[in-house]
């Protein structure tokens, strides 16, 4: 019986999991609020952060405990600015799936390339941030970033090459204060 | 009116049916079976196997035994369509992302191991019934098909929602179908399973059971007959002001 019961309420999670995403992407927002969706990632500061050599730095300077506090603040940091990555890349996903569906071929070929940048960059900012909070937990180990920081700035360029092609008065900014 | 061989039981077992019949002859017409294949298979072969089912259960010559015999038979190949059209469905879905579809093969794979072992310790810890062991067996058989069906259908939903990955509608009102199916089927299915309900409760289940397929078969006829129209996404998006030159600065700094 106890079996049966957590096969049913199972079934039942299923379902509602599955009726909510589906209402949900039905209820999205309109395009034109996507770009008003992305945040601006200050690239410089994540740079920074993401410097082995600045780690490399602390790490010789500071006593073992005061290393470890200052490299746990860094890394949640480090976590805020991947998962704003992270969210903007799923910004960047739809709407340049939103673009797929253009007559032009030259801006449905950019729009193909930003969806496949910032879905690297969305998978990539999954197993980055899988690494940081392991760190964290471990503040001594390597959390190497930098693949995110180099997949993050080949997407900005595709997404300024999708706006430009539909929109060359108007083009597109997905990051500030560099 | 919630009786076994009620008017509404007759409808409801054999109306499905024929729709799906219609459903596939439109998919052959439209020429849609060309990209869905496997559901075209699956779905010619539910009709056929649910009216088989029907006539046999509907004649009295027709012994008990041999009823579940083509039961058996019916639910084998009807998985086995099942899985190869959830294989479509994800690629559908996911093979024009290369970045992802690797990854997301390997966790439906990662996810298909694990149901394979949780359903197998769901059907080792179930009640058989050493009488009618052709019957618990079939329950059993339908239980373990609909948890490997529903996990997968939950993390085919699960990986495209992380992803926002928008799947083409057919695919969408076909994976919706077979999760509202899967769902309902796997609870009543696992109720009649593990436990010892009477009969007036299981000719319910039954009911529930048609019922939802029926609406699923009209879900289907929906979403892969009724052209659609054409799509708002394609409306131009109002981009909001650039740093252009800082970027292309930056690019080019990464370029050398």
């Amino acid at each position: 019986m106890i079996l049966a019961i957590i096969l049913v309420v199972a079934a039942a999670l299923a379902l509602i999991f599955i009726l909510s995403i589906t209402v949900s992407r039905s209820l999205q927002v309109s395009n034109r609020s996507l770009a008003g969706a992305i945040q601006p990632l200050d690239l410089e500061a994540f740079r920074n952060l993401t410097d082995a050599a600045e780690d490399d730095y602390l790490r010789r300077r500071l006593q073992p405990a005061d290393f470890r506090s200052v490299r746990r603040e860094r890394l949640r940091a480090m976590a805020a600015y991947v998962q704003v990555a992270g969210r903007n890349a799923t910004v960047l996903v739809r709407i340049g799936q939103s673009a797929l569906t253009a007559g032009d071929s030259t801006t449905v070929e950019a729009a193909r390339q930003l969806v496949e940048q910032a879905l690297l960059l969305r998978r990539n900012a999954t197993f980055a941030l899988l690494r940081i909070y392991l760190a964290l937990a471990w503040p001594n180990s390597d959390s190497d970033a930098r693949p995110i920081l180099h997949r993050y700035e080949q997407l900005n360029g595709s997404a300024m090459l999708l706006g430009r092609l539909q929109n060359p008065a108007v083009p597109l900014r997905i990051s500030g204060g560099l | 009116m919630l009786r076994a061989h009620s008017l509404l039981w007759h409808y409801l077992w054999v109306a499905p049916s024929v729709l799906l019949l219609m459903l596939g002859f439109g998919l052959w017409r439209l020429r849609v079976h060309r990209q869905h294949p496997f559901f075209l298979a699956f779905v010619l072969a539910s009709a056929v196997e649910q009216l088989t089912l029907y006539v046999l259960d509907i004649t009295p010559s027709v012994e008990p035994e041999t009823w579940w015999r083509f039961f058996w038979a019916g639910l084998i190949l009807e998985g086995i369509l099942k899985f190869a059209l959830l294989a479509e469905v994800f690629a559908h879905a996911f093979r024009p992302y290369p970045a992802i579809a690797t990854l997301g093969k390997r966790l439906i794979g990662m996810v298909g191991v694990l149901l394979i072992f949780a359903s197998s310790m769901a059907a080792a810890f179930a009640p058989l019934d050493s009488l009618f062991g052709i019957v618990s067996g079939a329950h059993l058989l339908q239980q373990t098909i609909y948890i490997i069906e529903c996990g997968i259908l939950v993390s085919i939903f699960g990986f495209s929602s992380y992803f926002r990955i928008g799947m083409p509608s057919a695919d969408r009102g076909i994976a919706l179908g077979l999760s509202l199916s899967a769902c309902v089927h796997l609870a009543t299915w696992t109720l009649v399973a593990n436990t010892s309900l009477p009969d007036d409760s299981r000719v319910v289940l039954d009911f529930i059971n048609m019922a939802i397929f029926h609406f699923c078969v009209l879900m289907w006829i929906y979403y892969l007959l009724v052209p659609r129209r054409a799509s708002e996404m394609t409306a131009m998006i109002a981009l909001p002001e650039n740093n252009l030159a800082l970027w292309n600065r930056e690019l080019e700094r990464l370029l050398q």
